[in-house]
């Protein structure tokens, strides 16, 4: 991939730039404390885009599978039904996605866009979606207690996926181009060659930042063996499933979480709209039936049934990724401390707990 | 922009939309048991009814109510069939509104779905049909199916029980499967009434009345009915000597999409909407969850 250097008083320029080119450009902001979030950039509130922030827990996946999208128009007019399907087709840019989101964004494209039934609103949104990833190098500003992407393979410094990489080198920031659209960029005077040097230094900063994350020890394979194998005991799924209280709140921010359910509602006398809305696994109604059946009733099953679709060999297989991205969200966020990193914990202490030594 | 992902997976060509339900009209309802009708209906649009009308036994179709909602639901019509139908048990708020419906309303459907019966693959097998109460509705494709390719099918079996006699489904139909010489019929209810003069008992103790042979070698069984029925079938037909692979059945679960993208009917590593409905038992034992 080919990389260009960047003065430090530069780097807002891209933001500008690609406002010219037409693109709504969405990029993060800090309010007080840990208070982050991505919003549409304006003249007015250009300048206080943040690149060095805690990553906004709620998470960019929402550029490309919104909260809430409506995905039907409905209206009934003398007794005829018209159905319209809407989409959203505008430009849009987003400045300062993290790594481990980025991991996150081609996880979805693997899963709407890959296989045989292709969701056209998911692509729509996609493809007119360009994505300018800043590398988490401030162990004070980027890196929070819960992140573990170096544990997932996704962090700190993304591979690929992105048309624009960033990378903060100390007194000025190298781009990398991944796309010919992010190359193309590099017509703009601001971007300068780079040198060899600074490729050393980039490696160099990257493995001292790794050094720098809290939870480094998420023993991905060895759970996914476990998970696949069919090796984890039903005790350990009901001590998971008894700390879940059943919020949500992890499916909510993550970034690799695909379910929906899907809603119609009144906007008019004549009117509805289909939409479809973030579901979540871990709440008792996801699989209930109507007449009430519900196959999976305990607690326990639903998180089972979340960690096994973000752990089973199989899915990762067919996804070519994992379901999770090690961005530490679902551990911040959750009360029971049953996150992520925990779970991954949890399951290895208990598969090692089973290991029967006997001395003889 | 970042789009090689866009080219991995399927070949399909032009994007269409799969969650785009078509209008369909309502022909009109038959009554069938308390709480049960049938539907007959077609596409407004003849281009999208002859695409519909290539669906497999055992698939099924994503039926809209503008303002309550979609809800899955199984094919009974056999493809061979002209006409095409739902036959639908009133259960929540949009099969409610189904049911009021009248000849000449409109509704919309997206389909057909699923992977439905390889009925091909079983050509010169014996079949058994094992059913219990709507069970039949899934099941019914088959049978007429299997009925209409007779000469590719050695013998055929169909046992079927409902609670009451009140509630036996396409009562016609059974009484042209039992009159027919093709086809081995057995009827049971769990309760009988007056009018009633056939066996009583739940639908296993069929397999063991006197003159009742059910072939095993060579055979394939279709069972469908509600889960306290289904794990006792399975445990007559195992002990029958049936190998679990030559047991089929259709699972369903609560749906959003039909096509596997919302989530809810996953379980294991199955979609039930696109790596199912229909499942050998030896599938099912392995997915790990309740039918």
């Amino acid at each position: 991939m080919k990389a260009r250097m960047l003065e430090r008083a530069d780097v807002l320029k891209i933001v500008d730039l690609l406002r010219q080119q037409g693109y709504e450009v969405f990029a993060p902001f800090s309010g007080r404390g840990r208070d982050t979030w991505f919003d549409l950039v304006n003249d007015e509130n250009r300048d206080r885009i943040q690149v060095h922030l805690p990553n906004p827990y709620y998470p960019p996946k929402r550029f490309v599978l919104p909260h809430i999208e409506r995905l039907l128009k409905v209206r009934r007019s003398n007794g005829e039904i018209q159905i319209e399907p809407t989409y959203r087709e505008r430009k849009r840019a987003l400045f300062g996605i993290r790594s481990c989101d980025l991991a996150g964004i081609w996880h979805l494209d693997r899963f709407y866009l890959g296989r045989d039934f292709r969701d056209v609103y998911y692509e729509k949104r996609r493809k007119n979606l360009f994505l300018v990833n800043v590398v988490c190098t401030d162990p004070e500003r980027d890196i929070g207690e819960e992140c573990f992407c170096p544990c997932a393979d996704t962090g700190p410094a993304a591979r690929d996926h992105f048309d624009l990489q960033l990378m903060d080198l100390g007194g000025e920031f190298m781009a990398v181009a991944g796309t010919p659209a992010g190359e193309a960029l590099f017509a703009h005077s601001m971007f300068k060659q780079g040198t060899e040097a600074q490729v050393e230094k980039r490696h160099a900063i990257l493995s001292e930042v790794r050094k720098r994350f809290k939870t480094t020890t998420s023993w991905f394979p060895a759970t996914v063996r476990y998970v696949s194998q069919g090796n984890i005991l039903e005790k350990t799924w009901e001590d998971i499933g008894n700390r879940c209280l059943e919020c949500g709140g992890c499916t909510y921010v993550c970034p690799a979480c695909t379910c929906f359910t899907v809603s119609d509602r009144q906007v008019g006398p004549d009117e509805i709209e289909r939409v479809r809305i973030w579901d979540a696994c871990a709440l008792s109604g996801f699989t209930r039936m109507a007449g009430g059946f519900n196959p999976r009733r305990a607690v326990h099953d639903r998180r089972n049934r979340r960690f096994f679709r973000k752990l089973a060999h199989y899915f990762i297989q067919r996804e070519l990724s994992m379901a999770c991205v090690g961005c530490g969200r679902c551990a911040a966020v959750c009360h029971g401390d049953v996150g992520m990193p925990s779970v991954v914990e949890m399951i290895r202490r208990a598969t090692a707990a089973n290991d029967k030594i006997q001395p003889v | 922009m970042n789009c090689e992902a866009h080219s991995a997976g399927s070949p399909v060509a032009a994007t269409e939309n799969i969650y785009l339900p078509k209008l369909a009209v309502l022909d009109r309802v038959s009554d069938n048991i308390p709480e049960v009708k049938t539907f007959f209906w077609h596409f407004e649009d003849a281009a999208e009814q002859a695409q519909f009308r290539r669906f497999r036994p055992g698939q099924f179709a994503q039926v809209s109510l503008f303002g309550l909602g979609e809800f899955p639901a199984s094919l009974p019509p056999s493809p061979t069939e002209d006409e095409t139908f739902f036959t639908i048990r009133q259960v929540g708020s949009c099969t409610a509104a189904l049911h009021q419906l009248k000849p000449g309303d409109k509704f919309a459907v997206r389909g057909p779905y699923g992977n439905g019966f390889s009925m091909e693959d079983y050509y010169g097998k014996n079949l058994v049909f094992v059913a219990g109460g709507i069970g039949l509705i899934p099941l019914r494709s088959c049978i007429v199916y299997a009925l209409k390719h007779r000469d590719q099918y050695q013998r055929i079996q169909i046992f079927y029980g409902s609670k009451t006699p009140k509630e036996l489904m396409y009562l016609p139909n059974l009484r042209e499967w039992q009159q027919s010489a093709g086809v081995e019929c057995y009827l049971t209810v769990d309760r009988a009434a007056d009018s009633w003069s056939g066996n009583v008992g739940v639908v296993g103790s069929l397999f063991k009345k006197p003159g009742v042979q059910v072939p095993v070698d060579n055979t394939m069984a279709f069972v469908c009915g509600p889960p306290i029925m289904f794990r006792f079938v399975i445990k007559d037909l195992l002990a029958m000597g049936f190998r679990e692979g030559d047991i089929v059945s259709t699972l369903e679960r609560y749906m959003k999409c039909g096509v596997g993208k919302c989530g809810h009917c996953c379980i294991g590593v199955a979609y039930v909407c696109v790596d199912g409905p229909v499942f050998t038992y030896e599938q099912i034992k392995k997915l790990g969850e309740d039918i």
